[in-house]
């Protein structure tokens, strides 16, 4: 951490970091030049070459694809041409699909459409703050109201045997099911219970608060609103393990919710709520805010650990999983934004509320980004069960009063399906059957009249424009798949579907973490709903 | 003492021990490109994967052997993901790298070749890739990033064998490249010509400048398009 952190120091100073920079750090702290190069040119909020006094940030990917946002960013640059001053960058998805097309300037989230405009003025730095609010007023997973925050925190910290609590609230987060928010959907008491048992000393607690999947914003939006639930799970989670350190491992661009998550964790020290000897007890804990240097493979939990100790985000090979050797080959719990912040009402309230919080047999609640072609996109929270056309309703139906042609459930990893599908309940084994998945709970909605191949390559693309490049199949793999794809749309030559079938076999079979297993997903998805849309794919054949 | 089967034959081993090299004990070669057993391995090339019955295949150059495992080098499976690495790799190789001294053979021409994969030909159906660039700026070893295949071996030799702390990679995905220093040119970084790097690269991206005397005394090796030094 503190190489990187030096990296940001240098680059707040003066807005880039020039060689000689590096190579006086090099000297200082005596790292190999190599390994200098290797973080600077890996993570792209690091900056090498000066940068004009206004950077505008242009959103290409799957949002912003549907909301036309390649017309609006020619348009950006057109009007910015001249402007010696200002520099149009095309990026990877924001986190701030609600705004889509979206873009920022000089890190100020806009519509795309605003982003001359704010880019023109005299003094753009000033430019408004929007990050998106969601329609919702209050959330259902707010155990507290307006009274004591914190309850379940003190509620563990007063039990007579720290251990005896520690197994029941295990056995409350097993009992009421609880599976990780971030996109693998592993059971969370499970976790929690391995990492436990683990012997090593000293332990780690990571909240993974680096959401990047295009389409994907509730996390956001949690930390904004809710920030005292996602402490108060972390530093249950450090109690439950035995941690006496917890990190929010926070993504560059979120810098609403790292305001809220510092207010947040200066009022919990305040009140003893963090530090030594919480509220009397034995148990200590220091938590603080890591903000990534940038780049969608730090979300991968493996990656992100690289990251936190000063190396280019990779994703290791597992085993060893985190929770056995993570951070600095200690066990580290690290667990989703969201996960976390539904532990604390799940424990004040109990697994009966849980269960009831739920429709049709299906348990809790759940917060899911809605984007696309909605007349009102932004984080809804559901009751698990809820189906996806009842979601549509509730976000004002399709935009433009279009139909609904496609969507898919959780995010640009996910398959997209058929309208037809679109009576499915949003619940992970539900989504699973019919065909796609719950990802990172992150809905994108494709209106009638969408052409489903192009949106289907945009998404790939963002995958190679996202791999780290350390294995063969992604590296490599994600590349062919883009040109391929971009050949066959401005061409009009039919994909080789055979090479198709073997370049997902090998992304799948044989990459090192899940941004190479999902690359093709989309792609394949579209050519099983929609082969006439996918010439050189034989109908019927997408899944051959 | 971990006991494990490989190809159905049993082997004892010392904790710790890849299955890479517990297989070798038992003479079973598994294929690699980033892989030498003097360096720490990393599991990027793929090209190890073995089955050890779960869902997910498993790098066998960094996978530690676990009591009672049972290892497959081999199947179906296995062998369409080989061959498929290794065309997807052919695809972005330099067709005929001429003028190139290698002290070994050309080890992804020569797994290509073991494979029953032709080559030079288009590879596998995936559009070639080209123009990375040459590297002539040092006076020993000639750098065709071209024909690099990330393996990270250079990097290894350069940083934990030899101690020279040289080379590393630049930049993200498909455009990382190997890089000397803060990315300078071979020929001007704090390069010391050691050799090493083209000792352990498995592939013509390292090799040694052409001597400018006459004709090279290189053996054409049978199975390369390198001539071995």
């Amino acid at each position: 951490m503190r190489l990187i952190a030096e990296l940001e120091r240098l680059q707040a100073g003066r807005g880039h970091i020039d060689a000689g920079s590096l190579r006086e750090l090099s000297s200082r702290l005596r790292v190999p030049l190599y390994r200098l190069e290797g973080l600077v040119s890996f993570y792209p909020h690091v900056r090498t070459n000066p940068a004009p006094p206004t950077v505008v940030s242009i959103c290409r990917d799957v949002s912003c694809h549907l909301a036309d946002g390649a017309t609006e960013a020619a348009a950006v640059k057109r009007m910015l041409a001249d402007r010696e001053d200002v520099a149009v960058e095309e990026t990877s998805c924001l986190g701030c699909c609600e705004l889509a097309p979206a873009a920022r300037v000089n890190g100020h989230p806009c519509r795309m459409r605003e982003a001359a405009a704010i880019a023109g003025s005299t003094s753009p730095a000033a430019g408004p703050d929007r990050q998106g609010r969601t329609a919702v007023a209050t959330w259902q997973v707010e155990p507290y109201g307006d009274g004591e925050r914190y309850g379940a925190l003190r509620a563990a910290l007063a039990a007579a045997s720290p251990d005896a609590e520690a197994e029941r609230i295990v056995d409350v987060l097993e009992a009421a099911g609880l599976r990780g928010m971030g996109g693998a959907g592993f059971p969370t008491g499970l976790k929690w219970k391995l990492v436990r048992s683990e012997p090593a000393r000293p332990k780690y607690v990571v909240c993974n608060a680096d959401e990047s999947e295009p389409g994907t914003f509730k996390d956001r939006v949690i930390m904004e609103e809710l920030p005292h639930l996602v402490v108060e799970g972390l530093a249950l989670g450090a109690f439950v393990v035995g941690a006496a350190k917890g990190i929010i491992y926070l993504r560059h661009e979120y810098e609403a919710a790292r305001r809220a998550l510092e207010q947040e964790l200066e009022r919990a020290r305040g009140a003893g709520l963090l530090g030594p000897g919480i509220l009397g007890s034995g148990f200590d804990l220091d938590v603080e805010i890591f903000v990534s240097p940038g780049g969608y493979i730090l979300g991968e939990e493996t990656a992100l650990l690289e990251a936190l100790e000063d190396r280019r985000g990779e994703p290791r090979n597992k085993p060893p999983f985190p929770g056995q050797a993570g951070l600095h080959g200690r066990p580290t719990l690290m667990n989703n934004v969201e996960t976390l912040a539904l532990v604390p009402p799940i424990l004040h309230r109990g697994v009966d509320w849980w269960r009831a919080a739920g429709r049709e047999g299906h348990a809790g609640l759940k917060f899911i980004s809605v984007s696309g072609h909605v007349e009102k996109p932004g984080v809804y929270e559901i009751r698990t069960g809820t189906t996806v056309e009842e979601l549509i309703a509730a976000a004002g139906g399709v935009s433009d009063g279009r139909s609904l042609k496609a969507f898919a459930p959780g995010g640009a990893s996910s398959h997209f399906l058929p309208a037809d599908r679109a009576n499915v309940p949003i619940d992970f084994a539900t989504l699973e059957r019919a065909g796609s998945m719950m990802g990172s709970g992150a809905l994108v909605v494709v209106a009638e009249g969408t052409p489903m191949l192009p949106l289907a390559a945009n998404v790939v693309r963002f995958f190679r424009n996202e791999s780290c490049g350390k294995c063969v199949p992604c590296r490599v793999g994600t590349e062919k798949a883009t040109q391929m794809l971009a050949e066959s749309l401005e061409e009009g030559v039919p994909l080789d579907w055979p090479t198709i079938r073997k370049l997902d076999l090998l992304l799948r079979e044989t990459s090192i973490c899940g941004l190479g297993y999902v690359a093709l997903n989309s792609l394949l998805s579209v050519a099983e709903h929609w082969p006439q849309e996918v010439p050189g794919c034989p109908a019927g054949s997408a899944k051959g | 003492m971990p006991s494990l089967t490989v190809d159905g034959r049993s082997i004892e081993v010392p904790a710790g021990t890849t299955i890479w090299e517990a297989a070798r004990r038992l003479g079973v070669e598994i294929p690699v490109l980033c892989h030498d057993p003097r360096l720490e391995p990393v599991g990027v090339c793929r090209l190890c994967l073995v089955d050890v019955g779960e869902k997910k295949l498993t790098a066998s150059c960094v996978r530690v052997a676990e009591e009672g495992m049972e290892v497959r080098t081999s199947s179906e499976r296995l062998a369409a993901c080989r061959q498929g690495l290794i065309e997807l790799l052919l695809s972005d190789y330099p067709a005929r790298p001429a003028d190139r001294y290698k002290t070994a053979p050309d080890l992804l021409v020569s797994q290509a070749r073991d494979l029953g994969i032709r080559w030079p030909s288009p590879a596998g159906g995936f559009p070639a890739g080209d123009g990375r660039g040459i590297d002539a700026s040092s006076k020993v070893i000639l750098v065709d990033h071209q024909a690099c295949i990330l393996c990270d071996r250079c990097v290894r030799g350069c940083d934990d064998v030899q101690v020279n702390e040289v080379i590393g990679r630049t930049g993200k995905g498909y455009a990382t490249r190997i890089a000397f220093d803060l990315d300078q040119p071979m020929g001007q970084s704090t390069c010391v010509s050691c050799g090493e790097c083209e000792k352990v690269c498995p592939t013509g991206a390292l090799s040694l400048v052409r001597p400018e005397r006459g004709a090279p005394d290189a053996v054409a090796s049978a199975d390369t398009d390198w001539e071995v030094l």
